[in-house]
């Protein structure tokens, strides 16, 4: 591209050589420096690949991983046959679609409002507020919760002090598994909103200003602008974060959803997940041959979601692929 | 060539866009100025935003605020009214419980060592692995990313990571189960890969011309460079350790060693049994258990709230670089 004229394209050659040199020399140094991390990942994500071999075994820790004895597909009938398979799928995926139209309506709403306010102070510190709750740990949020439905010995909570204020009947929120998925929905609309409009104000602070200026002066309102011009250039934005999300939709928010839940048999119905029911099923029964089945098919499962999600992505955009 | 082309002109529209844009502003500006005279009226659009950001704003902080004055108040007072916005029977008896034990000390010093060292290690491991990879080595950055992405995708699950850590590494009970498990972000090195992309390949052709070696480029030139990415990585890292219970939950069984968040989930863990059972609160008297449990919330949270308006900034940063770039 440079080499215009013959000088320049020389220094370019003997500047390449120089470079290549010095590639080659350096090198190693790179492999070093590659080398922690690589043993990292070598370990902690393709080693226990190689322990799900488990999945298939009559597992006991005294004979080891690999010197248990076969056991074919007994594992995987185990947990189809027990019932309550259909139940945490369902959970999963009903919970996962929730969490995610939940928590980008949040954050897409937010970063429009946010894109309207003008004091710079203001916009920074609400901004920064907002963002928080996506630093405090699933512990804390719990807590939270219990402060806000629980109270104190099973009274005295907010909600429920807020609902006899407009002569509500009082809800044992712990006990009535019924409104939990909506919970934990605005849970993770809390926890995410903040968090996920600041991926949307970064995308909209790279839309063209001149739009704007065309709608001003067709007489353009705000919200017309908000409606009209910004959302529809956010939904490359808003198709990537889909994308993202249905290709971990198999996955649940354990850390989250534990810590809430717990070992509260009585909300099981609709909060009980895939990861939640994998370490109950390990802690309490120490079952590791059905709990790793159980991981396997979810990882498989999650696996032609992420693929699949992947692929209409590209097909869907395809200079702003996340691949 | 191409990827030598592409990682050239990668910084100098970048460089473009940030030289660019004091007169971009300005040219935002000028059409506030042209309209302002014409359109004097508030639009209820940014009428109901400013309501609405608000509104979001306080439901974000009231139920630290609540925690907070609930940590002050007297159990008794909570038992019968539950919580309130103000502390009416000022108590201190849970924080003099707290700093009395040295639960909390063994506490903080478990949450300190793994955020700490394991912030250090997942900040070592992470810049070098990436700055490979952003080095566009032909036959070594491609599968690097390959081998860096792929665990985003299948994941081995539970049970072999649990074996993994007790059966063959024999990590129990060691503050290291917590920290290797999490160490690396496949998602923070990509966006360390983006930022070290954006580095001006004149700076690195002029010091490999000098006849520095990749060592003293890497620690000499691009870490000094990389102090803004640097700082956005070690932040999330470190607070993804100070949040860390999950694995504490599965690989420390020792309350000494127990990290805060930990002491903070047995605190909990009973509160299912006190809600199905409602009368079996007789024992609680003898201990301020939920005014404990908000008090050891505070100590937990304080030192995240208090480093947060000082670490904010980076974190929009490093979540901008990567929703742009990943």
């Amino acid at each position: 591209m440079t080499s215009a004229n013959g000088a320049v394209s020389k220094a370019e050659r003997q500047r390449k050589r120089a470079s290549r040199r010095a590639a080659r020399r350096g090198s190693w140094v790179l492999l070093l420096l590659a080398a922690p991390g690589v043993i990292w990942f070598a370990v902690f994500c393709y080693l226990p690949l190689a322990g799900l071999v488990v999945a298939f075994k009559n597992f006991s820790v005294s004979q080891g991983i690999f010197g248990s004895p076969w056991d074919g597909l007994q594992n995987f009938k185990f947990f189809l046959a027990s019932g309550e398979a259909p139940t945490i799928v369902l959970n999963t995926l009903f919970l996962n679609t929730l969490f995610l139209a939940g928590s980008l309506l949040t954050g897409l709403v937010l970063a429009l409002m946010l894109n309207e306010i003008r004091l710079t102070l203001f916009k920074r510190v609400a901004q920064s507020i907002a963002f928080f709750p996506y630093f405090v740990s699933p512990i804390v949020i719990s807590i939270i919760l219990q402060v806000i439905l629980a109270g104190v010995n099973g009274q005295g909570g907010a909600l429920n002090n807020l609902l006899s204020v407009f002569d509500l009947p009082q809800v044992s929120w712990y006990t009535t598994p019924g409104p939990w998925p909506w919970i934990l929905t605005v849970v993770k609309m809390w926890q995410l909103g903040g968090y996920t409009s600041v991926i949307f104000l970064a995308a909209i602070t790279s839309i063209s200003e001149e739009l704007y200026e065309a709608g001003a002066i067709d007489g353009a309102s705000r919200f017309r602008m908000a409606r009209s011009i910004t959302t529809p250039l956010l939904t490359p934005t808003l198709g990537i974060l889909i994308v993202l999300g249905v290709g971990r939709i198999f996955f649940a928010d354990f850390a989250t959803i534990f810590a809430i839940v717990g070992d509260n048999g009585t909300l099981f119905p609709t909060t009980d997940v895939i990861d939640t029911y994998v370490f109950r099923a390990l802690r309490t029964q120490g079952d590791f041959g059905t709990t790793a089945a159980i991981g396997l098919f979810q990882s498989v499962v999650g696996f032609i979601f992420v693929t699949v999600a992947v692929i209409v992505q590209r097909r869907f955009n395809k200079e702003s692929s996340i691949l | 060539m191409s990827s030598y082309l592409t990682g050239r002109s990668n910084p100098e529209t970048d460089d473009a866009e940030e030289t660019g844009t004091e007169p971009k502003s300005s040219v935002a500006k000028r059409p506030v100025t042209i309209h302002r005279p014409v359109k004097h009226r508030v639009e209820a659009f940014t009428v109901i935003s400013y309501i609405g950001v608000s509104f979001f704003a306080i439901l974000c902080l009231i139920p630290f605020w609540m925690i907070f004055v609930g940590s002050f108040t007297a159990e008794s007072k909570l038992a019968i009214s539950g919580y309130s916005l103000w502390p009416s029977p000022f108590s201190l008896q849970a924080y003099q419980l707290l700093f009395s034990g040295t639960t909390l000390l063994d506490g903080y010093i478990a949450t300190l060592f793994i955020t700490i060292v394991g912030t250090a290690l997942s900040l070592t491991t992470t810049a070098s692995l990436s700055w490979v990879i952003a080095r566009r080595m032909p036959g070594i950055s491609r599968p690097l990313t390959i081998f860096a992405y792929l665990p985003m995708l299948f994941t081995g699950g539970l049970v072999p990571l649990y074996l993994l850590v007790t059966e063959v590494l024999g990590l129990e009970n060691s503050w290291f189960s917590v920290i290797l498990p999490i160490m690396m972000a496949p998602f923070l090195v990509f966006v360390a890969v983006a930022f070290f992309r954006q580095l001006p390949e004149e700076i690195l052709e002029s010091a490999r011309l000098d006849g520095a070696g990749e060592a003293r480029i890497f620690f000499r030139i691009v870490l000094p460079l990389s102090k803004p990415i640097l700082a956005v990585l070690g932040l999330f890292y470190a607070v993804t350790y100070w949040n860390e219970w999950f694995t504490a939950l599965l690989f420390i069984s020792d309350p000494t060693k127990y990290p805060l968040q930990l002491i903070l989930q047995n605190l909990i863990a009973d509160v299912e049994n006190a809600a199905q059972i409602p009368s079996g609160g007789a024992a609680m008297a003898v201990a301020p258990v939920y005014q404990l449990r908000l008090a050891m919330t505070v100590v937990t949270v304080a030192p995240v709230l208090l480093a947060y308006p000082f670490a904010q900034r980076f974190f929009v940063k490093g979540l901008t670089l990567g929703a742009t770039k990943g």
